[in-house]
């Protein structure tokens, strides 16, 4: 496994940390790689490694206790001044397929990010948004789910 | 299924069961192929396989049709209706392997070998038979043993339905036409439960209407009297194919195997490396990649099930089924993007084995079927 294959490992491990959808149905998406690069190019190699290490050696402190790495995920990095702010915009991101612009109080403290601008990240990123499944429904315009399917409930999966 | 030349009713029904087996296993290779391209990729190749497999559904509808039409059951829910793959065309001396396979040159030509055209009459030596060399494998396109007791096989899909449609004539000779078709009428699916499919569908009452459905089979598979075309001015599906194989389309007027129109870009790369035939047994236990596949090969068993019932008696219940293929789309596209657990660059497929797991209930499997009426 080459640094950048390993590096993609670690970014969909986070992820399914911060969007409570499997490994697999992560990788189901398709996106992995092109959100993974995505987020590399507009928060820089830098702040992406210290972001993957940080997530990395929480995980190796706490092993399997879940408990003690929900705490002390949510305290160095959904709270960290710096990784907070990037970790809520990947959340976006796998649910709407949109990247957000960090806010202007971390521009203030960590200075501007040349490629951090708002914007859809691909056409299959609007059709591969975990907003659809999430609510039992289809992104309008794509995946279309057959004639008279709109007679039908939404099917919302059981939360486990 | 071991086939008879045709001399009774139920010979002729012997041989359109095994026509709706035929015209129904070309469609998880089809999709399987065509879902392994990356999306928003290879539009072109992907609408071209697309249209493709919908003519497909048509065609076994229209099978369907027929079969019901001399008093026959359509039971897709019979044990080995859907091959194993790979399974297999007779071809001669060695057999030809029809696979589940990702978009390839060699997935083309493989789709080719299945669309193959008739040979020109004077090619013919009389018989649309061609010996070969049977064995125990399930094929595709069914053998049968001739006269002397030899083993033979039709050499293309459109022999095949050739061998019906004189059966049928020979049997409405024989019998009366009324005494051939003798199936309820009620049983036929018609044009206001079938919508936008890749043709008209044709309700079967009689020999005419019989060698119509036949007609529209054969020729959108293979082209009309040895032309590109069908009746209906449509490329036949081998020479779509073949476009992809010589990366151009054909243009009005244009010779088999010689297309001028314009070029066809294909991108080969942009493919997911999804495991030739894969089987469930070859995806861990625990991972998640089994639980989905297991998953799908229940509910294509319980898709599968919904259009029997449609072909049963039952015709109003196959336009509300239909949304059940856009869920099957999506379960398959979440499989083949995921690599298998444990075995370097290689992605995972749906494994169509419905012999291997129980027919489940909607309740069961938790599907939401549209209401119709």
């Amino acid at each position: 496994m080459n640094a950048k294959t390993l590096e993609i490992q670690q970014f969909l491990q986070l992820s399914e940390k911060l969007t409570a959808f499997s490994e697999f149905q992560l990788q189901g998406t398709g996106q992995l790689e092109e959100y993974y690069e995505a987020v590399y190019q507009i928060i820089g190699e830098k702040n992406m490694i210290q972001l993957l290490t940080t997530f990395d050696k929480i995980q190796d402190e706490t092993a399997s206790d879940e408990t003690a790495f929900d705490k002390q995920f949510r305290a160095k990095v959904l709270s960290d001044e710096k990784l907070g702010p990037i970790t809520r915009s990947i959340i976006k991101l796998w649910f709407v397929g949109t990247w957000y612009q960090l806010p202007k109080s971390w521009n203030e403290t960590f200075g501007l990010l040349e490629n951090d601008k708002t914007y859809v990240i691909s056409p299959s990123a609007y059709k591969e948004g975990l907003l659809w499944p999430t609510i039992g429904s289809h992104p309008m315009g794509a995946k279309a789910p057959g004639y008279g399917t709109w007679s039908a409930p939404p099917e919302i999966p059981a939360i486990d | 299924m071991s086939l008879k030349p045709i001399k009774t009713l139920d010979d002729v029904k012997d041989y359109l069961y095994a026509g709706m087996q035929l015209e129904h296993a070309t469609i998880p290779t089809y999709i399987t192929t065509m879902y392994s391209i990356h999306p928003d990729t290879n539009l072109e190749a992907y609408n071209l396989i697309r249209v493709i497999v919908i003519e497909e559904m048509l065609h076994l509808t229209l099978a369907a049709n027929i079969l019901n039409a001399v008093g026959g059951t359509p039971d897709m829910m019979k044990e080995g209706f859907l091959p194993e793959f790979p399974t297999y065309l007779p071809n001669g001396e060695t057999d030809f392997e029809v696979s589940i396979a990702p978009f390839s040159h060699s997935t083309v030509d493989m789709f080719l070998e299945i669309e193959r055209p008739a040979k020109p009459e004077e090619e013919n030596t009389g018989v649309r038979l061609k010996a070969v060399n049977p064995s125990q494998k399930r094929y595709l396109l069914p053998c049968l043993k001739d006269e002397n007791d030899q083993d033979v096989s039709y050499y293309s899909i459109g022999d095949f339905y050739k061998a019906i449609e004189e059966g049928l004539e020979m049997l409405c000779d024989e019998l009366g036409e009324e005494n051939v078709f003798v199936g309820d009428k009620s049983r036929q699916v018609t044009p206001e439960y079938y919508y936008s499919g890749g043709g008209d569908i044709v309700p079967v009452y009689d020999l005419e209407s019989a060698k119509q459905a036949i007609r529209l089979i054969s020729e959108q598979g293979e082209g009309f009297e040895g032309g590109i075309y069908d009746y209906e001015g449509e490329l036949a599906h081998y020479y779509r194919f073949q476009q992809l194989k010589l990366g151009k389309y054909y243009h009005k007027g244009d010779q088999a195997d010689e297309p001028t129109g314009e070029a066809l870009s294909i991108d080969w790369e942009a493919v997911y490396p999804i495991k030739t035939n894969a089987k469930m047994d070859e995806y861990p236990k625990d991972s998640e990649l089994y639980a989905a596949n297991l998953k799908f090969n229940q509910y294509y068993k319980n898709f599968m099930d919904k259009i029997n019932t449609a072909f049963n008696g039952k015709p109003e219940t196959l336009i509300p089924a239909i949304g059940g293929m856009f869920i099957i789309k999506q379960m398959a596209y979440e499989i083949i993007k995921n690599p298998i657990p444990g075995q370097e660059g290689m992605n995972a497929t749906p494994t169509f084995e419905v012999d291997k797991v129980e027919l489940l209930s909607d309740e069961e499997l938790n599907v939401v079927t549209p209401q119709h009426g």
